[in-house]
Parts: structure tokens; sequence; C-alpha cells
């Protein structure tokens, strides 16, 4: 029983580590993708950045549905979508997909690598609604690890790179993202209980994507920026690779969260502000600066102590 | 329209008092039996996020004959509460 036990909590942990990484590698991706005409270039703040997170989004939807095809679930969908909680899904989706992730995207167009451990603090927000809505009381530890966190973005914002007109509103978008991430959480976690993860991921991937291009993107006025993209072949390859990796990232930050809990899925989870930090400076040439090196540490130390208590995981290891 | 499956799981242990893998998977047979999806490990993972999610509760555990670890899971008062919110009476097989 205790080898079962334990299998299943090595999965979870793996499989926590897997989604950091893939997120880590889906932030690198779209921004590669963003470098290439039409993307590269485009007007307005909202344009390229609606067409890179819908079209991201739709890949790593139809990626999951042939997954969910070939593992005979595709009817689970509609019966997802009947069922109350899978409404609640819709609504997180909406939140968490065209909200956060557009204001992700927007982020890391006009701040670059900076908007990642920002966006990584949903992970605080997660705590104070926790507070708010389901009156959880905030701990001592949770409450150091959210300080910690201001302190790391106060030191990410501290300098801004050179020749970047839009840093702040794009730091600020990636605090809309986390806010948004956040809720989309709290409205998972409710209508995700009783449901088929891989499914109710299906569903928020594919409705992000298409509400981002057949709703958002003709009031941003991107439609033309759209027809130009899918007709180039470099960005379309990257995004659907990207999507991919967003795919992947769900489905194992689910499957880790409902084995080894929330609070530590999380905590696995967030490493990809790390990862996508580094794999900026390796792949994108972004600068290597003090501020963003330290200030992603902080944020990370920070977001792991919110989620997990360090003496708690020692002894666990111990046992 | 058929519940979703972990629904359905749920669903049926409000049923009886408590079920392993097998016996769920039998009593679901009929009606999900043709899918895919009907597989030993997707209803292992059924119950056991379903126990993540404070709906069921592992009551004993024993080797089958074939020394497989067998599970036996019951349905928890929180577990009944939220088929009794979001579940139509139409698919209830508790009294």
């Amino acid at each position: 029983m205790t080898e079962a036990r334990k299998k299943f909590k090595r999965i979870g942990v793996t499989t926590g580590l897997i989604s950091g990484l893939m997120y880590g590698l889906y932030t690198t991706f779209v921004l590669i993708a963003g470098y290439y005409k039409p993307l590269a270039g485009a007007v307005g703040i909202f344009a390229a950045p609606y067409v890179t997170s819908g079209l991201n989004d739709l890949f790593a939807g139809i990626w999951l549905t042939v997954y969910n095809i070939k593992t005979g679930r595709i009817r689970e969908i509609g019966r997802s979508l009947k069922l109350f909680p899978g409404k609640i899904i819709l609504l997180g989706s909406l939140v968490g997909g065209p909200i956060a992730s557009g204001a992700y995207l927007m982020g890391l167009a006009m701040a670059g690598a900076y908007a990642i451990p920002i966006s990584a603090m949903y992970i605080l927000f997660g705590a104070l609604f926790a507070r708010i809505f389901l009156k959880q009381k905030i701990v001592p530890r949770v409450g150091i690890g959210m300080l910690i966190c201001v302190v790391g973005a106060i030191v990410i914002n501290w300098v801004r790179p050179e020749g970047s007109s839009n840093f702040t509103l794009g730091i600020i978008c990636a605090f809309v993202a986390a806010v948004g991430w956040a809720l989309e959480g709290v409205l998972a976690a409710y209508g995700s209980a009783m449901l088929d993860t891989d499914v109710v991921i299906n569903i928020r991937q594919l409705l992000s994507g298409i509400v981002d291009l057949i709703v958002i993107l003709p009031i941003v006025g991107g439609m033309g920026l759209l027809k130009g993209t899918l007709f180039s072949l470099p960005p379309i390859a990257w995004l659907i690779v990207s999507g991919l990796c967003a795919a992947i990232s769900y489905l194992c930050w689910y499957k880790s969260n409902s084995t080894v809990g929330c609070a530590m899925g999380m905590s696995l989870n967030i490493t990809y502000a790390f990862w996508g930090v580094l794999f900026c400076i390796l792949f994108i040439k972004q600068p290597v600066t003090p501020t963003i090196i330290i200030g992603s540490i902080i944020i990370i130390i920070g977001a792991v102590l919110v989620s997990v208590d360090p003496f708690e995981l020692l002894n666990k290891k111990e046992d | 329209m058929l519940l979703p499956a972990r629904t359905a799981v749920l669903n049926f242990l409000y049923g009886v008092e408590s079920a392993d893998i097998a016996q769920i998977m039998g009593a679901l047979k009929s009606e999900y039996g043709s899918e895919r999806q009907f597989t030993k490990d997707r209803y292992m993972d059924h119950v056991m996020s379903l126990e993540a999610n404070g709906l069921v509760s592992l009551q004993s555990y024993d080797l089958d004959e074939k020394g497989d670890l067998r599970m036996r899971y019951s349905i928890n008062d929180e577990g009944k509460s939220t088929v009794d919110k979001y579940v139509d009476k139409k698919y209830r097989n508790h009294k």
C-alpha cells in the first residue's frame, strides 16, 4: 500500500515539475513566434498578443482534443458542459484565457522576460482570494511568503530596461494575469472536483482560443493581422509547438494537483518563472541584469513559501 | 445523455456502502463499457482524484486473489451533498 501511495506521489512531483518546464518553453516559443513578420512590428498593443494568445490556445485545444479522442473521452466534453460545475469551468476559462493569458502575452510583449516572475505571483493572489472567498486564514508562513513576493516584484522593477517605452504597462498587464489566473484557479477548483480534468482543460483551451480569435480580435482590430499570420509559416509553426507545450503543461499541472495536492502542485508549477527567464536568456537574447536574476529568485522563494511549508516537506521526506 | 464518467463514479458510490474499482466498473459497464476510456487505470484515476478532492474516502484495502492491490472507497458527506446539488434526480441510483 505504501509503495502504491509513494508511486502516486512520485508521479505528482514529476508531473508538477514537467508542468513548470513546459510552461517556461511555451512562454519562450510564443515570444519567438512574435519575432517573425507579420507579428513583429504589428501596430497597437492588443492585436499581436491576442493573435498569438488565441492561436496558441486554439492549437493547445486541438492537441488536447486529439488526445481525448485517442483516449475515448471526446463525448465527455458535452456531458461535462451539461452540468452546473461544467458551466463554472466555462466562466473560469474566460477569466483565465482571454483576460489573464491575453494580459500575460501583452506583458511579455511590453516588458519581456520581466513579466514572467510577476505573473508567478498568481499564487499570492490565490491565497488572498482563498482568504476572502473561502474564509481561509493566512498563516504567518504564507504572509511572509507574500511579502517576499512583493519585495521580488519591487526588485524586478527597480531598473527599467533600456529602450522599453511601455515597460510599466507591461508589468501592470503581468499583474492582471496573476489576478486572473488566481480567480481561474478558484473557479476551476470549484468546478472540476467531480469532472475529468483532462476534459476540463480541453474545454478551457478551446473556449479561450475561440473567444480570443472570434470575439476579441475583431474588437481590437486584429483580424488582418490574424489572416497575415495564418499565411506565414514560421510563426504558425512556433505557435503549434507552443500550443503543444501549453497543453502538456496544463495536463501535468492538473494531474499533479490531484495527486500531491494543490499547494505542492502550484509550487512545482511556478518553477516556470525560473525556466521562462532562463530560456529567454539562452534563446532570445534577453539581457541578463542583476535585477531580473535576483528578483526572479526572490519571487520564486516567496511563491514556494506561500504554497508549501518547507519544514513539513522535509519531515515528509524523512518519513 | 450520460453523466461524465467521474461524476457517474461518485453517483454510483452514493447508492452503495462501499465498492472497489472492479465493482464500480462492473456497475457502469452497461453504459460506459463500449468506450475506449473504460479502463482500470482511468477508473483508478477517477476514484483517487475524487478522494483528493475530498468527495470519497478510502475505506479499506487488501490484496485480491491475483495479489493485486484492491482498494474500497465510500462516499462521504461532502460527496453526498455534491451529488444532491449537481446531479439531476433522474440519474440517481440511491433512494
